[in-house]
Protein backbone atom coordinates (compact mmCIF):
# COMPACT_ATOMS: atom_id res chain seq x y z
CA UNK A 1 0.00 0.00 0.00
CA UNK A 2 1.90 3.06 -1.18
CA UNK A 3 0.32 6.15 -2.60
CA UNK A 4 3.66 7.49 -3.87
CA UNK A 5 3.78 4.50 -6.24
CA UNK A 6 0.43 5.64 -7.63
CA UNK A 7 1.80 9.14 -8.27
CA UNK A 8 4.99 7.75 -9.82
CA UNK A 9 3.04 5.57 -12.25
CA UNK A 10 0.75 8.44 -13.25
CA UNK A 11 3.77 10.67 -13.90
CA UNK A 12 5.19 7.96 -16.14
CA UNK A 13 1.86 7.64 -17.94
CA UNK A 14 1.89 11.38 -18.59
CA UNK A 15 5.50 11.29 -19.80
CA UNK A 16 4.55 8.45 -22.16
CA UNK A 17 1.83 10.64 -23.66
CA UNK A 18 -1.22 8.65 -22.54
CA UNK A 19 -2.70 11.70 -20.78
CA UNK A 20 -2.07 15.36 -21.39
CA UNK A 21 -2.09 16.43 -17.77
CA UNK A 22 -3.51 15.41 -14.43
CA UNK A 23 -4.41 16.88 -11.07
CA UNK A 24 -4.93 15.16 -7.74
CA UNK A 25 -8.21 16.20 -6.14
CA UNK A 26 -10.43 14.84 -3.38
CA UNK A 27 -9.17 13.92 0.05
CA UNK A 28 -5.67 13.04 -1.16
CA UNK A 29 -5.40 16.45 -2.82
CA UNK A 30 -6.60 18.07 0.40
CA UNK A 31 -3.93 16.20 2.38
CA UNK A 32 -1.26 18.16 0.50
CA UNK A 33 -2.66 21.33 2.11
CA UNK A 34 -4.18 20.15 5.39
CA UNK A 35 -3.74 17.45 8.00
CA UNK A 36 -4.13 13.92 6.57
CA UNK A 37 -7.72 13.48 5.39
CA UNK A 38 -8.66 9.81 5.69
CA UNK A 39 -9.96 8.36 2.45
CA UNK A 40 -10.51 5.04 0.76
CA UNK A 41 -9.67 6.00 -2.80
CA UNK A 42 -7.72 8.45 -4.95
CA UNK A 43 -9.40 10.93 -7.31
CA UNK A 44 -7.23 11.80 -10.29
CA UNK A 45 -8.58 14.31 -12.78
CA UNK A 46 -7.14 13.93 -16.24
CA UNK A 47 -7.28 15.66 -19.56
CA UNK A 48 -7.99 12.70 -21.82
CA UNK A 49 -6.38 12.46 -25.22
CA UNK A 50 -8.85 12.03 -28.07
CA UNK A 51 -8.32 8.89 -30.08
CA UNK A 52 -7.74 9.53 -33.77
CA UNK A 53 -10.99 9.59 -35.70
CA UNK A 54 -13.12 9.62 -32.57
CA UNK A 55 -15.30 12.43 -31.30
CA UNK A 56 -15.51 10.79 -27.89
CA UNK A 57 -12.85 10.83 -25.25
CA UNK A 58 -12.14 7.43 -23.78
CA UNK A 59 -10.36 6.30 -20.63
CA UNK A 60 -9.49 3.02 -22.37
CA UNK A 61 -5.85 3.97 -23.15
CA UNK A 62 -5.39 4.73 -19.44
CA UNK A 63 -6.82 1.37 -18.42
CA UNK A 64 -4.70 -0.43 -21.04
CA UNK A 65 -1.53 1.35 -19.93
CA UNK A 66 -2.06 0.69 -16.24
CA UNK A 67 -3.19 -2.92 -16.49
CA UNK A 68 -0.08 -3.63 -18.57
CA UNK A 69 1.92 -2.35 -15.60
CA UNK A 70 0.29 -4.29 -12.81
CA UNK A 71 -2.90 -2.27 -12.29
CA UNK A 72 -6.14 -4.19 -11.83
CA UNK A 73 -9.53 -3.03 -13.05
CA UNK A 74 -12.28 -3.24 -10.46
CA UNK A 75 -15.51 -1.50 -11.42
CA UNK A 76 -14.78 2.11 -12.19
CA UNK A 77 -11.46 1.93 -10.36
CA UNK A 78 -7.97 0.88 -11.26
CA UNK A 79 -6.25 -0.63 -8.24
CA UNK A 80 -2.62 0.51 -8.14
CA UNK A 81 -0.25 -0.30 -5.27
CA UNK A 82 -3.26 -1.30 -3.16
CA UNK A 83 -5.16 1.95 -3.78
CA UNK A 84 -8.38 2.16 -5.80
CA UNK A 85 -7.77 5.05 -8.19
CA UNK A 86 -10.59 6.75 -10.07
CA UNK A 87 -9.79 8.71 -13.21
CA UNK A 88 -12.21 11.54 -13.81
CA UNK A 89 -12.62 13.93 -16.71
CA UNK A 90 -13.11 17.59 -15.85
CA UNK A 91 -16.85 17.79 -15.29
CA UNK A 92 -17.28 21.51 -15.71
CA UNK A 93 -15.50 24.86 -15.96
CA UNK A 94 -14.45 24.91 -12.29
CA UNK A 95 -12.73 21.52 -12.45
CA UNK A 96 -11.25 22.38 -15.86
CA UNK A 97 -9.71 25.50 -14.32
CA UNK A 98 -8.50 23.51 -11.29
CA UNK A 99 -6.80 21.06 -13.64
CA UNK A 100 -5.20 23.83 -15.70
CA UNK A 101 -3.93 25.64 -12.60
CA UNK A 102 -2.82 22.60 -10.57
CA UNK A 103 0.51 23.10 -8.85
CA UNK A 104 3.53 20.82 -8.66
CA UNK A 105 4.45 19.68 -5.15
CA UNK A 106 7.42 17.43 -4.52
CA UNK A 107 6.82 14.23 -2.58
CA UNK A 108 10.43 13.44 -1.78
CA UNK A 109 11.88 13.33 -5.29
CA UNK A 110 8.54 12.65 -6.95
CA UNK A 111 6.64 15.58 -8.45
CA UNK A 112 2.89 15.51 -7.93
CA UNK A 113 0.35 17.73 -9.70
CA UNK A 114 -2.20 18.81 -7.12
CA UNK A 115 -5.23 21.10 -7.18
CA UNK A 116 -4.68 24.36 -5.30
CA UNK A 117 -6.25 24.79 -1.87
CA UNK A 118 -8.57 27.47 -3.28
CA UNK A 119 -9.82 25.23 -6.07
CA UNK A 120 -10.32 22.27 -3.72
CA UNK A 121 -12.30 24.53 -1.38
CA UNK A 122 -14.42 25.92 -4.23
CA UNK A 123 -15.12 22.40 -5.53
CA UNK A 124 -16.14 21.33 -2.01
CA UNK A 125 -18.55 24.28 -1.89
CA UNK A 126 -19.97 23.40 -5.29
CA UNK A 127 -20.41 19.69 -4.50
CA UNK A 128 -21.98 20.63 -1.20
CA UNK A 129 -22.41 17.35 0.67
CA UNK A 130 -21.96 17.39 4.45
CA UNK A 131 -18.42 16.02 4.22
CA UNK A 132 -17.53 18.58 1.56
CA UNK A 133 -18.74 21.39 3.81
CA UNK A 134 -16.65 19.91 6.63
CA UNK A 135 -13.61 19.95 4.34
CA UNK A 136 -14.26 23.56 3.37
CA UNK A 137 -14.35 24.43 7.07
CA UNK A 138 -11.02 22.64 7.51
CA UNK A 139 -9.46 24.83 4.82
CA UNK A 140 -10.85 27.96 6.45
CA UNK A 141 -9.87 27.03 10.01
CA UNK A 142 -6.38 26.07 8.86
CA UNK A 143 -5.99 29.48 7.22
CA UNK A 144 -4.89 27.81 3.98
CA UNK A 145 -6.98 29.93 1.61
CA UNK A 146 -5.78 33.05 -0.15
CA UNK A 147 -8.95 35.06 0.31
CA UNK A 148 -8.63 37.20 -2.84
CA UNK A 149 -7.87 34.19 -5.00
CA UNK A 150 -10.70 32.16 -3.46
CA UNK A 151 -13.24 34.97 -3.89
CA UNK A 152 -12.19 35.43 -7.52
CA UNK A 153 -12.82 31.73 -8.17
CA UNK A 154 -16.24 31.95 -6.51
CA UNK A 155 -17.22 34.92 -8.67
CA UNK A 156 -15.92 33.35 -11.90
CA UNK A 157 -17.90 30.17 -11.30
CA UNK A 158 -21.15 31.58 -9.96
CA UNK A 159 -20.66 30.35 -6.42
CA UNK A 160 -21.13 33.62 -4.56
CA UNK A 161 -24.66 32.83 -3.40
CA UNK A 162 -23.59 29.37 -2.23
CA UNK A 163 -20.70 30.96 -0.33
CA UNK A 164 -22.98 33.50 1.35
CA UNK A 165 -25.29 30.71 2.42
CA UNK A 166 -22.32 28.71 3.74
CA UNK A 167 -21.04 31.76 5.64
CA UNK A 168 -24.47 32.32 7.13
CA UNK A 169 -24.75 28.70 8.15
CA UNK A 170 -21.27 28.04 9.51
CA UNK A 171 -19.19 31.17 9.93
CA UNK A 172 -21.51 33.59 11.70
CA UNK A 173 -22.26 33.50 15.38
CA UNK A 174 -25.78 32.37 16.17
CA UNK A 175 -28.15 35.32 16.72
CA UNK B 1 -6.17 15.62 31.62
CA UNK B 2 -9.02 18.07 31.72
CA UNK B 3 -12.73 17.94 31.06
CA UNK B 4 -12.82 21.60 30.09
CA UNK B 5 -14.42 21.50 26.63
CA UNK B 6 -12.66 24.66 25.46
CA UNK B 7 -9.28 23.18 26.38
CA UNK B 8 -10.16 19.92 24.67
CA UNK B 9 -11.16 21.75 21.46
CA UNK B 10 -8.02 23.90 21.61
CA UNK B 11 -5.95 20.74 22.01
CA UNK B 12 -7.63 19.18 18.97
CA UNK B 13 -6.98 22.30 16.89
CA UNK B 14 -3.33 22.27 17.94
CA UNK B 15 -2.98 18.60 16.98
CA UNK B 16 -4.54 19.27 13.57
CA UNK B 17 -2.19 22.22 13.01
CA UNK B 18 0.77 20.03 13.96
CA UNK B 19 -0.33 17.28 11.56
CA UNK B 20 -0.94 19.77 8.74
CA UNK B 21 2.59 21.14 9.10
CA UNK B 22 4.28 17.77 8.76
CA UNK B 23 6.01 16.88 5.52
CA UNK B 24 3.92 15.55 2.67
CA UNK B 25 5.82 12.24 2.60
CA UNK B 26 4.87 11.60 6.21
CA UNK B 27 1.26 12.70 5.64
CA UNK B 28 0.86 10.36 2.67
CA UNK B 29 2.34 7.52 4.72
CA UNK B 30 -0.38 8.26 7.28
CA UNK B 31 -3.02 7.89 4.54
CA UNK B 32 -1.48 4.53 3.57
CA UNK B 33 -1.63 3.40 7.20
CA UNK B 34 -5.22 4.64 7.65
CA UNK B 35 -6.37 2.72 4.58
CA UNK B 36 -4.56 -0.44 5.68
CA UNK B 37 -6.23 -0.16 9.07
CA UNK B 38 -9.65 0.34 7.48
CA UNK B 39 -9.15 -2.76 5.32
CA UNK B 40 -8.06 -4.82 8.33
CA UNK B 41 -11.08 -3.71 10.34
CA UNK B 42 -13.38 -4.47 7.43
CA UNK B 43 -11.84 -7.91 6.95
CA UNK B 44 -12.16 -8.65 10.65
CA UNK B 45 -15.84 -7.72 10.55
CA UNK B 46 -16.87 -9.39 7.31
CA UNK B 47 -14.17 -11.96 6.68
CA UNK B 48 -13.54 -10.34 3.30
CA UNK B 49 -10.39 -8.40 2.49
CA UNK B 50 -11.23 -7.25 -1.04
CA UNK B 51 -9.61 -3.87 -1.62
CA UNK B 52 -12.87 -2.52 -2.99
CA UNK B 53 -15.04 -3.76 -0.18
CA UNK B 54 -14.26 -0.40 1.32
CA UNK B 55 -14.76 2.48 -1.02
CA UNK B 56 -16.53 5.75 -1.03
CA UNK B 57 -19.55 6.83 -2.96
CA UNK B 58 -18.08 8.70 -5.95
CA UNK B 59 -18.12 12.44 -5.48
CA UNK B 60 -20.86 14.01 -7.60
CA UNK B 61 -18.62 16.62 -9.24
CA UNK B 62 -20.83 19.04 -11.05
CA UNK B 63 -21.05 20.33 -14.58
CA UNK B 64 -22.42 23.82 -14.08
CA UNK B 65 -25.20 23.77 -11.54
CA UNK B 66 -26.22 20.13 -11.88
CA UNK B 67 -24.78 16.97 -10.46
CA UNK B 68 -23.06 14.78 -13.03
CA UNK B 69 -24.34 11.69 -11.29
CA UNK B 70 -27.90 10.70 -10.96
Amino acid sequence: MNIVEVITLINRMQADGVIERYGIGGAVGATFHLEPVATLDVDIFVAFRREAGSLLVSPQPIFDYLTARGGRLEGEYVVIAGWPVQFLPPTGPLVEEALAEAVTILVGDTPARVFTAEHLAAIALQVGRAKDKARLLQFIEAGRLDSARFQAILIRHGLTAAWQKFEQQFLRDAP
Amino acid sequence: MSFDLQKILAGKRALRRDLAQRGIVEKLQMLDALRERALMLNAAGSGVSNSLELRETPTPYRAGGKSTLS
